[in-house]
């Protein structure tokens, strides 16, 4: 391979990295910038929904990868797939803020933090009980299609991730700027005490922000079981806290901000890897959340907001 | 509720009751063998499959009425954590700990990391308290350049039933350039105690071998993208890429590394040799890889025939080498156990451990014995290849791994 190949095959692998970290990165980043409240579940939601994902494929009667698709039987199956994680970490994020966060509403410190870190370890402990620690296979019924550009290649998975990535973010905008509910969320995130005035129901907002930020997280999970074609109970941390990273990097409470972190991580993770070392990745992404952080504390993206003390 | 005086009464008759329950207990003769292994995290499957080797040999001896009259208690303590999401030295250092603490545990079986080894290691020594390790082949535990470290009580409590990767890694190096022909390799190690070990042993050989060694890099096992390594690994396109390390990096190494070179040969160690290796990587990729064990190849031995029937039989599953590895470990342990007895002797960690260190134990091996620093005198390594048998089930180590040979030692 020459060096432009060498490069533009790290760059294709920086962008599925950076499509996944930007859809879990949109979870951290919608609670956040309405509660104002780090999410730590949020990185075992989405290991919980990788879980899920590959249960509804193996509902479809897919295992491992001897179960090649092609065509609308393809379609179909990543659809329901797809329909079915995404829904069911939805509802899986509504019931953690419900039943865990609602109840503390209004308790002033970090209470609601510190809680979401309890229920990312029982989340995490009920997988390890009930699913075992080992690696799963996860299934992928994708062909192997692959193009050549220039040297590098390009498979079919990778233009799926970026395809639905792209879909939900472009969703995710929509919603956000053009719909009433978007703009009550936007209103909550500046006041939820002068939206709650104006007769936002904050409560269903809040509720809102929940399951579409679990909902991402749950379409990340699925893209990164059928990218590894691997889960465990462990993904949850490293992916969650690069994409946590990510979150403030692009500004957090900034919802293109979180797109654009998740990125710019990939193609740090790719190209620092190609360039010096992989056991310097972390070190690279830290050093620049630090550089970030000292000269712009809000992020790349984020607007220091007046209205908040 | 008691009174001062009621409670003042009974207090003796709790002392005497203590101390029939410790006559008793004496009477009735039993020992305690520790076994300590990773049955939580990415290895659980493995770590399973050597505590059913070892539970073999102990059962079967119980049932004949335990060595020299004494029965076998086993207790299991577990050195993976959810943390880790693997062995945890910590965790392993707790447990040694523990074992040293409980004076009925005459020795120890495990562990099945040589990171957890390095862990334990000290702390046992400090016991002189004996364990026998099925599995771990870090050469530094029971190398005498390291006795203050790993041995500071002054004599051998590490044993080992499999030999180290002072000989696994260069001799599969010697094995890659003499059969595979390679000219060039890419190294890649999971930043753990066996996994940087191996690695460097079978480059400093590959290096002697005139192999091209195109660069070595350490992975960090709770990553779950490699895809920019071995992207680098592919632009590079040497003919061959070596893993050390153990099944967490492992199966992530094997999937991806078939996603983006099918067709490169990929080897590895006594890591990716297991059940773990084949649930997670699954086939295709899976196939083809080649992996190591620091023993011989004892599942093919016709001795082991009753072996693996009796195991199927009792577990339901199919046994891997470091199964049998476990139970010739409880062999020798229930033999030590046993000449103990009829020597006349306490039966306690201290005479158990010099029991061991004299062992000529009749196993599925053969006789093993040990040298001064606890090494099996044995050294044998085999290489195997996965080679997909679709009658089996896809995680039968038995089946899904094929005996290719023995990796030639260094001359």
């Amino acid at each position: 391979m020459s060096w432009e190949a060498v490069y533009l095959q790290q760059v294709i692998n920086g962008l599925s990295l950076g499509a996944m970290y930007a859809l879990l990165a949109l979870g951290f980043t919608l609670v956040y910038g309405i509660l104002e409240l780090i999410n730590f579940a949020h990185f075992n939601v989405f290991m919980v929904s990788s879980f899920i994902g590959m249960m509804a494929l193996e509902f479809l009667g897919l295992s491992g990868q001897s179960h090649i698709l092609t065509g609308l039987a393809l379609a179909g199956v990543l659809f329901f797939a797809f329909v079915a994680t995404m829904l069911a970490a939805g509802l899986l994020g509504v019931a953690i803020e419900r039943f865990a966060l609602r109840p503390l509403r209004g308790i002033p410190g970090t209470v609601g933090m510190i809680t979401t870190i309890g229920v990312s370890y029982i989340l995490f402990n009920l997988v390890l009980l009930t699913k075992g620690a080992g690696s799963f296979n996860f299934p992928n019924p994708m062909p192997r299609i692959s193009w050549t550009i220039g040297g590098a290649v390009l498979d079919l998975r990778e233009v799926l991730i970026w395809g639905v990535a792209l879909v939900l973010m472009l969703g995710l905008h929509l919603f956000v700027n053009k719909t009433r509910l978007g703009k009550a969320m936007r209103a909550t995130a500046q006041d939820s005490e002068a939206a709650r005035m104006m007769g936002v129901d904050v409560d269903r907002v809040i509720l809102v922000a929940f399951f579409l930020g679990s909902a991402l997280a749950g379409a990340a999970a699925l893209i990164f079981g059928l990218y590894y074609n691997y889960t465990s109970f462990i993904i949850g941390y490293t992916a969650g806290l690069r994409a946590f990273t990510a979150a403030v990097l692009g500004g957090i409470g900034s919802v293109t901000g979180a797109m654009v972190g998740g990125i710019i991580i990939g193609l740090i993770e790719a190209l620092g890897g190609q360039m010096i070392a992989v056991r310097w990745t972390d070190v690279i992404i830290f050093s620049l959340l630090v550089l970030v952080l000292v000269f712009a504390p809000t992020g790349l993206m984020g607007r220091a907001n007046p209205t908040k003390s | 509720m008691l009174s001062r005086r009621t409670l003042i009464v009974q207090l003796p008759a709790f002392g005497l009751a203590g101390a029939y329950v410790m006559r008793a207990s004496a009477a009735d003769k039993s020992v305690t063998i520790g076994i300590n292994l990773p049955f939580t995290g990415a290895d659980a499957h493995d770590a399973q499959l050597i505590k059913e080797g070892a539970l073999l040999a102990i059962d079967d001896a119980n049932a004949k009425g335990g060595p020299g009259g004494y029965k076998i208690n086993v207790i299991l303590l577990d050195d993976g954590s959810a943390t880790a999401g693997q062995y945890d030295p910590a965790q392993a250092a707790t447990n040694a700990r523990k074992m040293v603490a409980d004076e009925n545990v005459v020795a120890a079986i495990g562990p099945q990391m040589s990171g957890s080894g390095k862990a334990m290691a000290p702390i046992l020594s400090q016991g002189n308290l004996a364990t026998i390790t099925p599995s771990s082949t870090n050469p530094d535990i029971t190398d005498p350049k390291f006795a203050s470290t790993y041995m500071p009580g002054g004599k051998a409590i590490y044993f080992r039933t499999v030999t180290t990767d002072a000989f696994q890694g260069p001799n599969m190096a010697n094995y890659m350039a003499d059969t595979l022909k390679i000219k060039s390799v890419y190294i890649l190690d999971d930043s753990g105690a066996y996994g940087v070990g191996l690695a460097n042993a079978y480059e400093a050989q590959a290096k002697k071998r005139g192999v091209n060694v195109m660069g070595h890099d350490q992975l960090d096992p709770k990553e779950a993208d490699y895809t920019t390594i071995l992207t680098k690994v592919k632009s590079m396109n040497p003919d061959a890429l070596y893993y050390g390390g153990v099944a967490q990096a492992g199966v992530k190494v094997v999937k991806q590394s078939y996603d983006i070179m099918p067709k490169m040969i990929r080897a590895g160690g006594d890591g990716v040799y297991g059940a773990e290796i084949l649930k997670g990587g699954g086939f295709p990729a899976a196939e083809g890889l080649y992996a190591t064990i620091a023993a011989p190849d004892l599942l093919a031995n016709p001795d082991s025939e009753t072996f693996i029937k009796s195991f199927a039989a009792k577990y339901g599953e199919q046994p891997e080498n470091y199964s049998i590895t476990a139970y010739d470990a409880a062999l020798v342990i229930i033999d030590a156990i046993e000449r103990v007895a009829k020597s006349g002797k306490p039966v306690d960690h201290n005479n158990v451990r010099d029991a061991i260190q004299d062992s000529q134990a009749k196993t599925l091996q053969g006789a093993v014995s040990f040298d001064k620093n606890g090494d099996i005198t044995s050294r044998v390594v085999s290489v195997f290849q996965i080679t997909h048998d679709p009658k089996s089930p896809d995680d039968d180590v038995l089946h899904q791994y094929k005996y290719v040979g023995v990796a030639p030692a260094t001359s």
